[in-house]
């Protein structure tokens, strides 16, 4: 074969251009620590790279609603522990009210401290969070939710309830609405709602309430009317007769279920009523409170009606510790699962940030290796080229 | 008889001429297409004196030049298909960094969109969240628009080199022409005796057109030499050249093809596979123009999934979401060979259905047909074109303004436009749909536990969205609809009405209610704005498989793909050329050692002739010393 020196000049000059190439590179790759600097180098990887950049990214923005989640949870939370510690108070101030040593001064005093608790209790339920929101407004979080009347205040918010997502496929409430929280609170205990009548004349006093057998209870309505201060009978809603007996002061009355104590002296003609527990809410309730405290009570009878009255508020305001307890429980697992979600996620992050490495990261070692043979190569081609142009036979003329 | 002068002489002179020959070859040893020359020698016929024959000396037949045909022609063609693959080079690795940078900063961006939608979820009332939402909207436009420009500007680029082979094509044909001209009379002149020189700049200049396109040679026995291109179209005919031209494409001038310049102006695109030109047009149609409609199909399918998700939700004054993107339609081209004045209009009705093809629709014979633009196979389409009944196929609803003539074509590109028109149209953060657009609340003396879902839209163009509707329960199982009908109550089943639908839990009783009405005052809603950030791993491509984001991702894997396959097949197609060049360079090539030898060689055989005529002459003298002494 026949070998011209302007061929071999021609590709000398094309094979160092390769060789050229390739070093720089193998050189651009260990500048930049990249694998592959285009997605031709290695279009599977680079198209896998850019998958898992757009999960990362996905990842850490779940991990920001996560934390926001936490910032409004722990505001609701907080809000709620105060609803809570102020109607302990109030409780307190409730059973203060209901012993017997109490002047009517003294109670309006107590009124009075109870008014001042309704204020900060409609203030927290129109708590706003730091970006100026209604927390407790449903999705209605620009308007006051909450505005005082004359039963204690109205709610003007909507039943929304604000979710934000915390991992692909999930999401966690960060509100709940007032309506919720403050006003769909069950009366009584929760079950049914006993209440002496008003125009009781004797001092019939309701004492603790139950269900005793569930199976038994129908959700019905029934009067306790006393035929004569000894003796009651039970009717239904119909004035059919249930059930009839002796009155003893402090034993329980239980029929279709339901358990009533009655202590004192009701007189002949007194009715108690008990009734499926409605809903009402936080602030009727307190009012209704202060409305009993504010009654003056001078004969043995009315100061039973207000012991009744307070009684049944302190059951009412049991029911609400019990609604912010058990939206407090919620809003403890919500924050359990941010917490565990979170977990996942950073471990996720940490699971993809080593793929996108393992796929995209250059191997120092391998790439050393590599530049440092492409410098062997190109140096040897460089002195192969000075040798055989050396060689000419013009040279032995 | 045979004398030594005679025959000395000869040999002088033929090794004068062999010195001379190989002195040329070392004068052109660099000279591009000079073919090594060698001389051709051979015994004078001898005389013969009736009993012994002796030589008469040497003459020479002629000047030989060291060629094949065959090497040649593996040359051109691998020149060829070397043209073809550095062109589609030049362009699938230019679209490759392009990918690397600004379409990976459009996955960036898109990341960042749907990112800002989370944060306004997070605080859907803050204006801030949403002015840093339309400032990410405005980055993916911006992100699409300048890979658009790009992707387009190559497509110029493609035009500029096209006009330019061309003109480079018509010179060389028209230097091949003249050549032909001169070879002929100089054949001729020389008694047959080819000019060595001519045809080998001949030569040259077809390997260089074999660089710019695929040719086909046919030598006349005259020494004319044939040049065709394409599929046979003739260039160089003898003395005469037919030239090429570029013209406008019928559907979008903006794109050159290329004829002939005949009076039919014979359009030969299709058939130029090979050289710089084949691989011009290859890279227009196989690199540039699929990666265009690829990115537009994923601007359209994104813009339309953010769009329906803002109508479908209600902005901070109330109202429904207006389109937060607007976005160029299809193009709909007609063809300037149409007979008929007939336009068409191509609108996307389902994003999830449309692919990255071109397509041509024909009327012939009373009715339509659609084909691929690229390969031309028939795609099955419905409707007669009219605004009653759209043609439909692959997601595109296609209405003619009137029916065209037969044989009528227009060329429709349904996402050739859409990345570089793709816009942000909202400007006011409020106007940013976060909340849902319909809430059900119970009514408040409920005295069942029956609760409801908050609601969602399945239908945001329904006119009575927001209009309030009640539900009835006139028993613990059975509802009525705004007083209307008697549906049967299945706990957790699906509500419809008004293009809503709840679901209703629990146990109602009978004369309980629940409203569904607009959640207009909801300012602190979010539902919205959580369904807009999971737009993004919404399938939303490929018939409901692929997102956005995985389209993405898949576009990069492609391009990469073809990139390197282009870059494989570049490679070892020039490995095949070296080999090539090594072949013709064996057999024209001139070695400079051989010619150092040749040059020994004949000196020799000079010295060697001149010393027998030394010889002659002094035998000469010896014979006329010894008449003298006589």
């Amino acid at each position: 074969m026949r070998v011209t020196q302007s061929l071999n000049q021609a590709q000398f000059i094309a094979a160092l251009n390769t060789l050229e190439s390739n070093l720089s590179q193998t050189q651009n790759k260990i500048a930049t620590n990249l694998s592959f600097t285009t997605a031709s180098q290695n279009p599977v990887a680079a198209g896998a790279v850019d998958n898992y950049t757009q999960v990362l990214a996905q990842t850490k923005q779940y991990d920001t609603n996560a934390n926001s989640a936490q910032t409004s949870l722990g505001t609701e939370d907080n809000a709620l522990s105060q609803v809570q510690s102020q109607l302990q108070g109030l409780r307190d101030l409730a059973l203060e009210a209901n012993s017997g040593t109490l002047t009517s001064q003294d109670r309006a005093t107590i009124a009075t401290q109870a008014a001042q608790i309704q204020a900060s209790l409609v203030s927290l339920a129109n708590t706003r969070d730091g970006n100026g929101e209604y927390i407790f407004g449903g999705y209605a979080t620009q308007n006051q939710p909450f505005a005082p009347s004359a039963n204690g205040a109205t709610y003007s918010g909507d039943q929304g309830q604000r979710q934000v997502q915390i991992a692909a496929g999930q999401f966690v409430a960060v509100s709940d609405n007032g309506d919720t929280v403050f006003n769909q609170i069950k009366t009584g205990n929760g079950t049914f709602n006993a209440t002496a009548g008003a125009a009781n004349t004797g001092t019939g006093v309701l004492g603790a309430t139950s269900v005793s057998n569930s199976a038994a209870y129908n959700g019905g309505t029934y009067a306790i009317n006393f035929t004569a201060a000894s003796t009651y009978e039970i009717r239904d809603s119909n004035n059919l007769l249930v059930t009839s007996g002796p009155y003893a002061d402090g034993q329980a009355i239980a029929f279709r279920g339901v358990q009533v104590t009655l202590t004192g002296q009701p007189a002949a003609g007194d009715t108690f009523s008990v009734a499926p527990s409605a809903n009402q809410s936080v602030f009727t309730t307190v009012q209704t409170l202060i409305t009993a405290l504010q009654t003056g009570a001078s004969t043995p009878a009315s100061k039973a009606q207000v012991t009744n009255s307070i009684n049944g508020a302190i059951g009412n305001i049991d029911q609400v510790l019990n609604q912010a307890a058990t939206v407090r429980a919620s809003i403890g697992g919500r924050l359990n699962a941010i917490t565990a979600q979170q977990s996942v996620s950073s471990s996720q992050e940490i699971q993809l940030q080593s793929s996108i490495s393992t796929l995209q990261s250059l191997d120092y070692a391998s790439a050393i290796t590599t530049l440092d043979q492409q410098n062997t190569t190109l140096s040897a081609a460089l002195q192969a080229y000075t040798i055989t142009q050396g060689l000419s036979l013009f040279k032995y003329l | 008889m045979p004398d030594i002068f005679g025959i000395t002489v000869s040999a002088l002179q033929a090794f004068q001429s062999a010195l001379d020959v190989t002195s040329n070859n070392i004068a052109n040893a660099n000279t591009p297409g000079y073919a090594r020359e060698s001389i051709n020698l051979s015994a004078a016929a001898p005389q013969s004196n009736g009993t012994t024959s002796v030589g008469n000396g040497v003459v020479v037949n002629g000047v030989i030049r060291a060629f094949s045909q065959a090497t040649a022609n593996q040359l051109n063609t691998s020149q060829s298909s070397l043209g073809q693959l550095n062109a589609l080079q030049t362009y699938s690795s230019q679209i490759d960094n392009l990918v690397g940078t600004t379409a990976g900063g459009l996955s960036t961006a898109l990341q960042s969109f749907y990112g800002a939608w989370s944060d306004v979820a997070n605080n859907p009332t803050s204006t801030a969240t949403r002015q840093a939402l339309l400032g990410k909207a405005q980055s993916v436009a911006n992100s699409l628009q300048s890979t658009s420009s790009e992707l387009n500007g190559l497509n110029t680029d493609i035009n500029t080199r096209l006009t330019a082979d061309v003109r480079q094509i018509n010179s060389d044909g028209a230097a091949i022409a003249a050549l032909n001209k001169q070879i002929v009379i100089g054949t001729a002149q020389a008694g047959g005796q080819p000019p060595n020189d001519l045809i080998d700049q001949r030569d040259q200049l077809l390997s260089n057109l074999s660089t710019l396109t695929g040719v086909s040679t046919s030598i006349e026995s005259n020494g004319a030499l044939n040049v065709f291109v394409g599929n046979g179209q003739p260039l160089v005919l003898q003395g005469n050249t037919t030239n090429l031209i570029t013209v406008p494409n019928q559907f979008d001038a903006a794109q050159l093809e290329i004829s002939t310049a005949t009076s039919n102006g014979n359009l030969i695109s299709n058939t130029l596979t090979s050289g710089d030109l084949g691989g011009l047009l290859a890279a227009r149609t196989q690199v540039v123009e699929p990666a265009i409609n690829q990115l537009g199909r994923i601007a359209t399918a994104f813009s339309q999934s953010v769009n329906s998700q803002q109508n479908a939700g209600l902005d901070l004054t109330g109202k429904l979401g207006a389109n937060l993107f607007s976005i160029g339609a299809p193009l709909a081209t007609a063809s300037v060979k149409n007979t008929d004045s007939a336009t068409a209009a191509v609108s996307v009705t389902s994003p999830s259905a449309l692919t990255a093809n071109n397509y041509i629709l024909s009327y012939q014979a009373g009715a339509y047909s659609l084909t691929r633009a690229t390969d031309g196979s028939v795609v099955p389409s419905s409707g007669n074109g009219t605004p009653a009944s759209p043609l439909t196929a692959d997601g595109l609803s296609i209405v003619l303004s009137a029916t065209p003539a037969a044989g009528d074509q227009f060329l429709i590109q349904p996402t050739a436009q859409a990345a570089g028109t793709l816009n942000v149209v909202l400007s006011n953060p409020s106007q940013i749909a976060a909340a849902g657009a319909i809430l059900a609340t119970p009514a408040g003396g409920n005295a069942g536990t029956g609760g409801i879902s908050a609601g969602i839209v399945v239908d945001a163009a329904n006119p009575n969205l927001l209009t309030t509707a009640s539900i009835l329960f006139t028993s613990p199982t059975t509802y009525s609809i705004n007083g209307a009908g008697n549906f049967t109550y299945s706990a957790g089943g699906n509500i419809s009405q008004n293009g809503w639908q709840v679901q209703i839990k629990g146990t109602p009783a009978t004369g309980d209610s629940f409203n569904v009405h607009s959640n207009a005052g909801g300012t602190g809603d979010n539902r919205n704005a959580l369904a807009s950030a999971n737009l993004q791993s919404l399938p939303v491509l490929e018939n409901g498989t692929v997102s956005v984001n995985g389209a993405l991702s898949s576009l990069i894997t492609g391009i990469g793909s073809q990139a390197q396959q282009i870059n494989t097949a570049q490679t070892a197609q020039a490995a095949v050329n070296n080999q090539a060049v090594s072949n013709q360079q064996s057999v024209s090539g001139v070695n400079l050692d051989e010619e150092a030898a040749s040059l020994l060689q004949w000196q020799h055989a000079y010295q060697a002739a001149a010393t027998a005529l030394q010889i002659g002459t002094s035998i000469f003298q010896n014979l006329l010393t010894a008449v003298r002494a006589a």
